[in-house]
């Protein structure tokens, strides 16, 4: 049965190579675009994604919007010093750089360097107080020209900052996140306002201290990290865009592998007939069938996913593009699925293909 | 007593023909035994393919017995049908109706395999088969590379390969030119000969019926003998 395949395909190496092709590139378009989905979700929102953190305590009316949620900071006294709870601060800030005037768009995050929350610096030092006010920034920032003892300058603060290091993988919203220390993040307000923070992070779950913080600070809630991903403006509507973008594309590569397989099991009714004739039982010939459409998927997915493999290497930084094996393979799995399905739909084909039809009886 | 290969019993078919009901075999019983090759002549739509197709287990009868070495198939399902034509019947068609992408060897290779029983035996009996019907230099050859009488010749073969029973063939000459007819019916008759088969060929031909053992002609229906070859013989040297 499975030589029988074989030297069929390679006879009709242009037929099987056609379907072989498109089979190729519906597989690398969703590779594509799944790598894209990851790509885009690791730009938008790896800061949460990367912290070292179990839940998020926000306001009960921000929605699981970190950039919605604040708590007073006199508030927030009460729970100070705790290994295992720390305040987060975040805001989006246009910062000019001192030097070439040039504007950098920033997630200012202010914490505890010496805390759980402080991201290994890949590169420089990291943040010390006895500096001024410095910043250890997310590398994309270096993108935009910015480099290690440039000097950022924040207008309403009035605040000059110096980048003293680079952390990676720490961005939000798609924009880099600059970290700076308490100190740093409550003289960003003006002295008539109340500082505050945005978040209170929990880095192991640890039922009791979740409850003690509840009934402390009024009016909160503890949201996973999940959903304060979700929280991160156009996270969701981005991701959500692009998986429905996989949906129609496996839906249309269901059609057109049916479509595909039932044209050439048509094409090969009086051929199936002959068979038939001969000996060959529905069960030999559905086998055989399905066989070339094991090896055809194999080869077309594997080249895809070597393709998405090459592709991740020689991509621009500047595109977010994340090859991620798990995520590949499942639907590398699902495509597979799809075209066995379509073959299967066609052998109804072979089924009511009459032995008969060898006598060449013309009709 | 050795067992009759095939033997038809009261066999009738019926076709549906607009609103009409046409039968086209009528009552007709036949035997064929081995080691003789039996012609079937007849008119254009008399019913021989029809027959043919009856014996070869690839249509059921409306009516009649269909034995097939002492067992009635006439009643068989699809699948058992399949098993009859594969492993009893060797079955050439006026299309020799090779596979396209098989090489030569590997059209005998292919009914070999769809029984299960490619080994060293049956590898030899192909190369066998191929030597006999004169075609072992062709062995890797693919068949659209083949003349008419060649591809008609691998299928001789073939039909021989699971060293079925019984040969049908349905007009196997009609294609090819008065010389490669007798060249293959010479073939079919020596492989019937060599190997004890029973065989049915049908045929326009009547050039070739000096081959043949028993020559029946097809008409209302029914079979009916028309003469023995011996006779045939002496009448035709008669005339001369
Ligand atoms: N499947 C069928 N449906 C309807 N009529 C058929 C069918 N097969 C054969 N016939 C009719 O039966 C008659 C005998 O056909 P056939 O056996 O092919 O004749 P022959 O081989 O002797 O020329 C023809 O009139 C043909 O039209
Ligand atoms: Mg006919």
């Amino acid at each position: 049965m499975f030589s029988l395949s074989l030297k069929e395909i390679r006879f009709f190496k242009l037929r099987y190579s056609l379907i072989g092709f498109i089979m190729f590139f519906v597989a690398a378009l969703v590779f594509i675009i799944s790598g894209l989905a990851n790509g885009l979700s690791s730009d938008n929102a790896s800061s949460i994604q990367n912290m070292n953190a179990h839940a998020f305590y926000l306001d009960k009316d921000a929605d699981n919007r970190l950039d919605r949620s604040r708590f007073d900071e006199k508030v927030l006294s009460d729970i100070k010093d705790n290994k295992n709870l720390q305040a987060v601060g975040l805001q989006m800030l246009s910062l000019k750089e001192v030097d070439s005037d040039k504007k950098v768009d920033v997630s200012m995050m202010g914490i505890d360097p010496n805390s759980f929350l402080m991201p290994k610096v890949t590169e420089g030092s990291t943040i010390k107080s006895s500096k001024g006010p410095t910043i250890v920034a997310d590398d994309s920032l270096k993108k935009q020209g910015i480099e290690i003892g440039d000097k950022l300058y924040e207008e309403n603060s009035d605040i000059t900052y110096t980048v003293v290091g680079f952390t990676e993988k720490q961005t939000f919203s798609h924009t880099p996140v600059a970290f700076v220390n308490k100190e740093s993040w409550e003289n960003l307000f003006p002295s008539k306002q109340k500082v505050s923070y945005n978040t209170i992070v929990i880095k192991d779950a640890n039922k009791d201290l979740q409850e003690d913080v509840s009934s402390t600070i009024k009016d909160g809630v503890w949201a996973e990290k999940g959903d304060v991903i979700k929280g991160i403006p156009g996270y969701d509507a981005e991701q959500k865009s692009l998986f429905m973008m996989l949906a129609f594309l496996i839906v249309i590569a269901v059609f057109v592998l049916t479509a595909f397989f039932y044209i050439m099991t048509i094409q090969k009714v009086n051929q199936f007939g002959v068979l038939k004739a001969i000996g060959a039982k529905n069960g030999f010939l559905i086998g055989s069938t399905i066989i070339q459409v094991i090896i055809l998927s194999i080869v077309s997915i594997g080249a895809a996913i070597g393709f998405a493999a090459i592709l991740q290497a020689i991509m621009p930084k500047g595109i977010p593009f994340v090859f991620d094996f798990g995520v590949i393979l499942i639907y590398s799995g699902v495509l597979f699925i799809v075209s066995i399905f379509g073959a299967l739909l066609s052998s109804a084909s072979i089924v009511k293909a009459d032995p008969l039809q060898a006598m060449g009886r013309a009709e | 007593m050795t067992k009759i290969p095939l033997e038809l019993k009261n066999i009738r078919k019926v076709f549906q023909d607009g609103e009409q009901e046409v039968e086209i075999l009528h009552d007709l019983n036949f035997q064929a035994i081995k080691g003789e090759l039996i012609a079937i002549l007849g008119p254009s739509g008399s019913g021989k393919s029809t027959l043919l197709s009856i014996a070869g287990a690839l249509l059921s009868p409306d009516g009649g017995e269909m034995i097939v070495n002492g067992e009635n198939i006439a009643n068989y399902n699809d699948k058992q049908k399949a098993d009859v034509r594969l492993h009893s019947i060797g079955y050439i068609f006026q299309a020799s109706n090779l596979v396209p992408y098989l090489k030569v060897k590997d059209q005998l290779k292919l009914v070999a395999d769809l029984a299960g029983s490619w080994n060293k035996e049956t590898q030899q009996r192909a190369d066998e088969l191929l030597k006999s019907v004169g075609l072992a230099h062709r062995a890797n050859h693919y068949v659209q590379h083949l003349s008419g009488g060649e591809k008609q010749r691998v299928a001789i073969a073939r039909s021989l390969m699971n060293n079925p029973d019984i040969i049908l063939a349905d007009e196997p000459t009609a294609s090819l030119d008065s010389e490669r007819s007798s060249e293959i019916v010479a073939l079919i008759a020596k492989e019937v000969k060599e190997k004890n088969k029973a065989a049915v060929m049908v045929t326009h031909d009547e050039s070739i019926l000096s081959y043949c053992d028993k020559i029946y002609e097809m008409k209302n229906g029914q079979l009916t003998l028309r003469t023995t070859l011996k006779t045939t013989l002496k009448t035709t040297l008669r005339t001369t």
